[in-house]
């Protein structure tokens, strides 16, 4: 069985054990498996900025974390919400980015967890004029956009 | 086994070494779950996990599977 395999099934049992009624069902993407949960029960994952969606997804890597190694990532979702709320946050990035080119005044975004800061280095770096660097040493952290000197 | 118990023990075989030596007993006291879970003196470390973000994680997920079916629950971890 593939890991994303085992993965899913895994994600399956935890929604399973809590009674939730959400189906499991995992896609490739370029940036690595996305495991999607579907389902009428949906809402209570997703409640309060998502903590239950995020704990899960923390609990996944963990268990996970031998087998998946460096180079592999998987991204939990569930209706929706992740993929909407990163594009979002990529969306965010670029006008900010657009803003230190045009002002001239480093840009702050946060604090961001390490998932949402990699999403907003990503979309800075597509952007040869601009540059992003995160600031604090907890595990949230800003990351100020600025152009490149 | 009440989804509470059960989600305790799919997570928590899932983050051990010793799968076989995790045990999830639950009580009841004035409308809260209480469970509090077992497992092998060397395994307790990766339930807690760095600055005790694995036991918090465990924590949110049971919390939602408690408010989902209409109780409160706490999660004692025992080495």
């Amino acid at each position: 069985m593939s890991l994303t395999a085992q993965i899913t099934g895994f994600v399956q049992d935890v929604v399973n054990a809590m009674g939730m009624s959400l189906t499991a069902r995992a896609e490739e993407t370029p940036d690595g498996a996305r495991i999607n949960l579907e389902g009428e029960d949906g809402g209570a994952l997703v409640r309060r900025g998502g903590e239950g969606l995020q704990a899960l997804q923390h609990l996944v890597a963990t268990a996970f974390r031998k087998q998946l190694g460096d180079d592999n990532r998987v991204v939990i979702d569930c209706n929706g919400f992740r993929r909407d709320k990163d594009a979002e946050l990529k969306q965010m990035a670029h006008f900010m980015a657009e803003k230190a080119r045009s002002t001239g005044v480093p840009q702050e975004m946060g604090p961001l967890n390490p998932y949402e800061r990699r999403i907003v280095h990503l979309a800075v770096a597509e952007d040869p004029t601009v540059t992003s660097e995160s600031i604090g040493d907890a595990f949230m952290k800003t990351v100020i956009i600025s152009t490149k000197k | 086994m009440t989804p509470m118990q059960a989600v305790v023990e799919v997570v928590a075989r899932a983050l051990v070494d010793k799968p076989d030596a995790v045990k999830v007993t639950e009580t009841e006291r004035r409308g809260t779950t209480l469970l509090e879970l077992q497992t092998a003196p060397g395994d307790l470390g990766k339930i807690i996990g760095r600055q005790g973000r694995t036991a918090a994680a465990l924590r949110t997920l049971l919390s939602v599977t408690a408010e989902k079916h209409g109780k409160r629950a706490q999660l004692d971890i025992r080495d």
